[in-house]
């Protein structure tokens, strides 16, 4: 065992001590010469760099570094007298400087910087942006439109190149030149005071832009004014009644976007806000809500909450029905109301609410019912599981007509 | 002994069992409630084998939660016919699995062959297997509990003769075991190897002396010493196998604990009170069985099985569940509430099986036969016979079809839409969350690479949103209650946290919950699915966070299961070979020595088993009884009552209209005119939870009820009381019908006009991101007042809101606590106490109140009720002094209809009594009140709302009732605008710029000027949800 084990470390040793690998070669570094004679080129030109050397050997590197990383290449093989070395592509189509390194055995033999340019001629894109897409009417808001031209290669074209910017307004189309500072060029299209639509572009060498498009919305809207309608002034719980505002317009005298969030806020004879809502068409907001069933007196005035307000309009409902018949039967359980009978002394459209309310001897609440008419009359029954037989206080509304009564109530009705 | 031929019962067994079986898992299996979840683990594997890190569901898990075999063999079958045909084959090698299992187990219980054949045709039909295949689709369990049963000959002839060839033939089959499930071994070392070990030793001792009678303790006693060698290595290699083959699923449980909330389980009920729970989980594994279970104690409590009979008593009363207090006790309350009770009585069925053949055998052609025939005559014993096998049958079929009758998931639903929409236009760079799928939910997983936040296996569940409830999937929220909607609504409420964008809605109940919380429909399916989607969600980042494990045990876990499967295949096949072609002469096993002959039935068990029956037959019959009283619809006003709300519910009007008194002549065509001109939350959204009747005045002929009735609907608890008056005629109780409202509008027809909006996405088609011009400026909004106050003990904040853009705007608001040393306390979205979608220039209140996980804390009881609007505030360490608010606009163009009118309003003793009318041309489906009150110098104090329970139809009214709040308690914290932002810039630059003179007025002008307690002005905003939008 012990033998197995010396024989195998000394073969370890052996094999560690091969010559082959050690061996630091303490030449003396060749001399070179750089060769090439252009140090600048246009993006998208082929690049070659050629050396001079008195020692072919083969691990001629060159190190090659730009903004966008760093690259070892390989001397072309073909080339054996001179060292030659072809830059590829995606390095010599990005323009500004590339730093270059002659490498031998990690020592550096020669170093130097080559410039590329834009190709400006080759042909120019224009990239642009246009934003925000909707501004407001007035004097301080504002498009921005940037505009960045680059040549084929996606390289910005220098500062100072010159981008003309076109513009168009209803009939009014303007063309401005600017220049590019820091890759691109900007120009602000000012709100106007008309809403409306802005088409802006731009040209740089020759190419064209698309169309890009801000919208100019109206301003705030100013104060406005507005009208109440109706087919009839009674108050009787079944027509609509339509709040109609003037054009609103904003201070420049656009008419407001449509969508427009127009309040009505009406406040009834007994100081109850109310509210009904319009979205504008053209600036016209309408609202509608019901009539109230009994007689009022709504005083109503809209809002565009913080920017505007209307006047206030007033509007006087009249009582629809005078008076209405109240019948007691079986045991004053069955309580038959109407017929009602509204201004012409037509039956009352279906759907009036009528509201009983009932109270003990002393007065105590003791709950309500509601129902509604249906052919000018409706009856509420009072089951005695729902009322044990005693005496009760009756009070019963219905468009706005308020009834007393006192009964007794009694008996069993349940067939 | 007789040649051994082909046991032509077994045969029959596998063709009937096969063709049975197998062609009725094509329309049971898939609305099973598991078997698809094994779909999706296949798929997992399919396509990802060894990386168990599972980004689909739940924001991520690990499959190393469940053992892997069954997955890992459909997902390998995938590969040939897809997954479903993987998992029916693996269905079909399960059922030969079970089929012969319960054939060797019998033969090895009873030594006879005739009646193993009787096992193996029972087997077939067993309501248990029938169960647990086509409802339960547990194919893991199934598989695992087949090779036990297989296995189970081999470790007792490895105990008795002690051959190495059955020590290895066992081990392997107990490997394959293990890796198919993990709980079948682990308990079926307690329940069924323990007591095999007994029997095996019980059998060596027979064997030395005479007689049964002969066999002493002592005898006993010393066998098993002599057998205990092998005992010991067979528990030790077998402790060995259950922790080396699933190693990674040990680890992962130690690594993971469940740590969740128990869910509550329908086995751990007591079962005379559900009784449903006691018909799934009781009555039908049971089936028959349960008019044999005398013989089967006397049979297993015999010298020979008392092991079993011990281990059979011990899991009878397991599978009792809640029904005694035994379980618990001897469970102990963590395992009871973990295990699912179900289990015992499924291997308490299984075990019966042997004993059950042998009634069989013994009742057609043995001793019994004769007993009976002698005792009662010929035709009884043919009478009896046929009975048993009528009703074994009849379980079946009963079992069969309960998926059919009484489906336990919604119709399947076409997946293909939803793949074909979650693969379009990048729509899976975002979550989505279905609704109403069911168990369906696995099936469109395994399609799809898009990723859910929801899951359906609740124990790898990591949200602490999920695991502090006892939910199983946020997809079927509204069964469970409280905890299930509260969860819900957190997930909506605050989806960028799970950048939860798309929800698949197959069930409208929940649709108002989603337009609450700011949700908005994006489409209609072609399927039906109703796609919901939510603005300002960020996508789903490139890297998500994953639970990596050490490679060996992504190695072991992929390669142990399927290794386990081929050796067991390996060692076996040359037995099996032997075993099914008789090709070469194998001795007989030692115990078919033991087959008893079976001559005299002990006469006084077949009394005592006639007298059993009968006792199971009257608690049968009493309990139809009591089902039959209950559910007469008319036979009681209580039962009318019922029916009626009933009806009303699953709004079958046909049949409520049949219990309104005929002498009303009300006809159909009215009632169901007057029931469903009705909309609203109570009668689209709105499942009745409970009933209170209260009969009283109730006479000979006619009665009064009073109905108090709790609504679930997805915003809140309904409560409504009703009176009704009932009459009986012809002895049938009939409802008198109520009023309805006689509104009409003024016009037949009526124009109306509006703005309407389209945004067209991406107007440019390109597969990179939408073009920058394509791109809409989101609209500008302005924070009008906010406040952080503290009211009843909770923090808020209030606040009023302005889109101050020309376009319409979806609203998003998100509001952070901070303490004095700025140090975040919590955040939370606004959500359903603002309008989340704005016309220009409209402005809303909005509240802000901070969830906390509901009942994070375990320890916290839980509330035994439903309750949807369960709050729970979060619970502050520290004072929260400052907030911030970040909301975001983005361009709206649904959900904006504004038609609906104030019309009334007056103060009364019961509140404020109002009228709501539309004067548009949709019809609002819930219409819901936000009512914000304000100091005297017009500052917002407080936000609060209302749904109204009815909706408002086209020029109608509607009535509310609102009782104003007292706030005289309310505190204000802090207030002010410094840290508001709107789309990410200073809210303070927007509004001076966008409203530099704004009237600021205007607030209080629209506000009613209402002294009540701790204010002065109030102001009703009306938000309406649209259920079906034209």
């Amino acid at each position: 065992m012990r033998t197995k084990i010396l024989i195998i470390l000394s073969l370890v040793l052996l094999s560690c001590s091969s010559n082959k690998e050690e061996q630091p070669k303490k030449t003396n570094p060749p001399n070179i010469t750089f060769t090439t004679v252009m140090n600048t080129s246009i993006a998208g030109e082929a690049i070659t760099l050629n050396f001079k050397t008195n020692l072919l050997i083969a691990n001629y590197k060159l190190q090659v570094k730009n903004a966008y990383g760093t690259i070892l290449l390989n001397p072309d093989k073909s080339a054996t007298e001179n060292i030659t070395f072809t830059i590829p592509k995606n390095f010599t189509r990005i323009a500004g400087p590339f730093r270059w390194k002659l490498l031998v055995n990690s020592e550096t033999l020669d170093k130097g910087t080559h410039v590329i340019a834009t190709n400006a001629p080759k042909a120019t894109y224009v990239e642009s942006y246009f934003g925000p897409r909707s501004i407001t009417a007035g004097y301080n808001d504002f498009s921005m439109l940037t505009i960045s031209p680059t040549d084929a290669y996606d390289n910005p074209l220098d500062n100072g190149t010159e981008v003309t910017v076109k513009y168009q307004f209803l009939e009014n189309i303007d063309e401005s030149k600017i220049t590019t500072e820091s890759f691109v060029a900007w120009y602000n299209v000012a709100s106007t005071l008309t809403s409306g639509r802005i088409l802006v572009t731009s040209e740089c060498n020759g190419t064209a832009s698309k169309e890009l498009t801000t919208i100019v919305y109206p301003s705030n809207a100013v104060n406005f004014s507005i009208s109440a309608a109706s087919a009839h002034n009674f108050a009787d719980g079944n027509q609509i009644i339509t709040f109609t505002s003037d054009i609103i317009k904003d201070e420049f005298g656009n008419i407001v976007t449509n969508g427009t969030l127009v309040t009505f806020v009406i406040k009834n004879e007994k100081d109850a806000y109310l509210y009904t809502i319009g979205t504008t068409l053209n600036g016209i907001a309408i609202a509608k809500t019901l009539h109230p069933d009994k007689a009022s007196k709504w005083e109503i005035q809209a809002f565009i909450t913080g920017a505007a307000e209307s006047n206030t309009t007033k509007f006087v409902f009249k009582p629809a029905i005078k008076d209405y018949p109240v019948h007691f039967s079986q045991g004053n359980r069955n309580i038959d109301i109407g017929p009602f009978e509204s201004f012409m002394k037509q039956l009352i459209p279906d759907g009036l609410l009528v509201q009983l309310d009932i109270y003990d001897e002393e007065g105590m609440f003791i709950e309500s019912k509601k129902t509604t008419t249906k052919d000018g009359v409706c009856t509420i029954f009072l089951g005695e599981y729902f009322l044990p037989d005693g005496d009760y206080v009756f009070k019963l509304t219905a468009a706005g007509i308020t009834k007393e009564f006192t009964k007794t109530i009694y008996g069993d009705t349940i067939k | 002994m007789a040649k051994k031929n082909t046991n032509t019962l077994l045969i029959l067994a596998l063709i009937v069992g096969l063709a049975f079986h197998g062609s009725a898992i094509f329309f049971t299996l898939e609305s099973t409630y598991d078997a698809l979840i094994h779909l999706f683990f296949a798929d997992h594997y399919a396509s990802s084998w060894f990386d168990p890190w599972e980004y689909r569901w739940y924001t991520g898990f690990t499959v190393q939660s469940y053992p892997p075999l069954v997955h890992q063999l459909i997902g390998l079958l995938s590969y040939i016919g897809g997954l479903k045909f993987g998992m029916y084959t693996v269905a079909l090698i399960a059922i030969v699995l079970f089929i012969t299992g319960a054939y060797r187990f019998t033969l090895l219980m009873t030594g006879s062959r005739r009646i193993a054949g009787y096992g193996a045709v029972l087997a077939v039909f067993s309501s248990t297997f029938v169960e647990t295949l086509h409802i339960f689709g547990q194919l893991p369990s199934i598989s695992a509990l087949s090779i036990l049963l297989h296995s189970m000959t081999e470790i007792y002839l490895w105990i008795k003769t002690g051959k190495t060839r059955y020590f290895i033939t066992s081990a392997t089959m107990l490997a394959v075991t293990v890796t198919s499930h993990h709980v079948t071994p682990l308990f079926g070392m307690v329940f069924f190897i323990a007591p095999l070990m007994g029997m095996a030793v019980m059998d060596a001792a027979r064997e030395k002396v005479e007689s049964y009678k002969k066999l002493t303790f002592r005898v006993f006693w010393g066998t098993t010493l002599q057998h205990f060698w092998r005992i010991v290595k067979f528990g030790f290699t077998a402790i060995f196998l259950l922790v080396f083959c699933i190693f990674p699923y040990w680890y992962n449980s130690k690594r993971n604990p469940i740590t969740q909330v128990a869910i509550p389980h329908g086995s751990r009920d007591n079962f005379l009170e559900i009784t449903s729970s006691g018909l799934v989980f009781f009555i039908i594994p049971w089936g028959i069985l349960l008019f044999i279970l005398p013989y089967f104690f006397y049979r297993y409590f015999s010298k020979r099985y008392v092991f079993f009979g011990l281990s059979f008593a011990l899991l009878t009363i397991l599978g009792t569940g809640g029904t005694t207090p035994i379980p618990l006790m001897m469970l102990g309350e963590m395992a009871f509430n973990i295990l699912t009770l179900d289990r015992f009585t499924l291997w308490a069925t299984i075990m019966a099986l042997p004993i059950f053949a042998e009634f069989a055998y013994r009742m057609v052609e043995g001793d019994l036969k004769v007993l009976i025939q002698k005792r009662f005559g010929a035709v009884y014993h043919r009478v009896l016979g046929g009975l048993i096998a009528g009703g074994m049958l009849f379980m079946v079929v009963f079992t069969m079809t309960l998926g059919y009758f009484r489906p336990s998931q919604p119709a399947k639903i076409k997946m293909l839409p939803i793949v074909n929409f979650l693969g379009a236009d990048s729509h899976d760079s975002w979550r989505y969350l279905p609704l109403g799928f069911g168990d369906q939910m696995a099936w469109l997983s395994a399609q799809t690479r898009a990723m859910t936040v929801d899951g359906n296996y609740h124990s790898a569940r990591r949200l602490p949103e999920l695991t502090t409830r006892a939910i199983e999937r946020i997809e079927n929220s509204k069964f469970r209650g409280v905890e299930g909607i509260g969860s819900l609504q957190q997930f909506l409420t605050v989806p960028e946290k799970y950048n939860l964008k798309y929800i698949f809605s197959n069930d409208k109940f929940y649709d108002p919950i989603l337009y609450y919380c700011g949700w908005q429909r994006l489409q209609q399916l072609e399927n039906g699915i109703m796609v919901w989607e939510k603005l300002n969600v960020a996508p789903i980042p490139q890297i998500m966070p994953k639970q990596d494990v050490p490679t060996i045990m992504k190695v072991m876990w992929g390669i142990i299961p399927l290794t386990t499967v081929l050796l067991a295949i390996f060692v076996n096949i040359q037995m099996i070979w032997v075993r099914l072609l008789k090709s070469k002469k194998i001795p007989a096993h030692s115990f078919t020595k033991l087959e008893l002959p079976y001559n005299k039935f002990p006469s006084r068990l077949l009394t005592f088993s006639h007298w059993w029956a009968l006792l199971i037959l009257i608690c049968l019959g009493y309990g139809m009884y009591i089902f039959y009283v209950k559910n007469v619809t008319q036979l009681s006003p209580n039962n009318l009552v019922e029916s009626y709300y009933d009806a009303l519910d699953f709004k079958e009007f046909s049949r409520a209209h049949s219990y309104i008194d005929p002498d009303e002549n009300i006809d159909i065509a009215q009632y169901m005119l007057e029931v469903s001109v009705t909309d609203g939350i109570l009668s689209s959204y709105a499942k009745l939870d409970s009933l209170g009747i209260e009969i009283y005045d109730k006479t000979e002929n006619s009665a009064k009820a009073k109905v108090a009735t709790r609504w679930i609907t997805p915003l809140e608890n309904v409560f409504n009381n009703d009176h009704h008056e009932l009459v009986k005629r012809n002895n049938k109780w009939y409802l008198k019908s109520s009023k309805v409202d006689n509104d009409i509008p003024p016009d037949q027809l009526f124009t109306a006009n509006g703005t309407t909006y389209y945004n067209h996405g991406r107007r440019k088609i390109t597969t990179q991101e939408t073009y920058h011009e394509d791109v809409l400026k989101q609209p500008v909004l302005e924070i009008l007042s906010a406040k952080l106050v503290k009211y009843k003990g909770q923090y808020s904040i209030v606040g009023e809101l302005q889109n101050v853009d020309n376009t319409p705007a979806d609203i998003v608001i998100k509001a952070t606590l901070y303490n004095d040393k700025n140090k975040e306390l919590a955040n939370y979205n606004a959500k359903h106490q603002i309008k989340h979608k704005l016309m220009p220039k409209e402005t809303t209140t909005f509240k802000i109140n901070f969830e906390g996980i509901a009942w994070s804390s375990t320890k916290d009881t839980l509330p035994p009720t439903f309750n949807p609007d369960e709050f729970t505030p979060v619970s502050f360490e520290e004072q929260p002094t400052k907030f911030n608010l970040q909301s975001a606009g983005n361009v709206a163009n649904t959900d904006l209809y504004k038609h609906v009118a104030l019309q009334d309003l007056e103060y009364t003793e019961q509140g404020f009594n109002g009228v709501l009318f539309n004067s548009g041309v949709q019809e609002v489906t819930i219409p819901q009140l936000i009512i914000s009150y304000y100091d005297v110098d017009g500052e917002l104090l407080w936000v609060d709302h209302k749904f109204v329970t009815e909706g408002v139809r086209i020029q109608r009214k509607q009535f509310f009732n609102y009782k104003p709040l007292e706030l005289d308690s309310l505190k204000i914290i802090t207030s002010g605008l410094e840290n508001c932002f709107v789309n990410g810039s200073p809210n303070k630059a927007i509004a001076d710029k966008i409203f530099p003179n704004r009237i600021l007025k205007h607030g209080r002008q629209q506000a009613y000027p209402f002294k009540g307690k701790g204010y002065e002005y109030l102001k009703f905003e009306i938000n309406s949800y649209i259920g079906n939008p034209k």
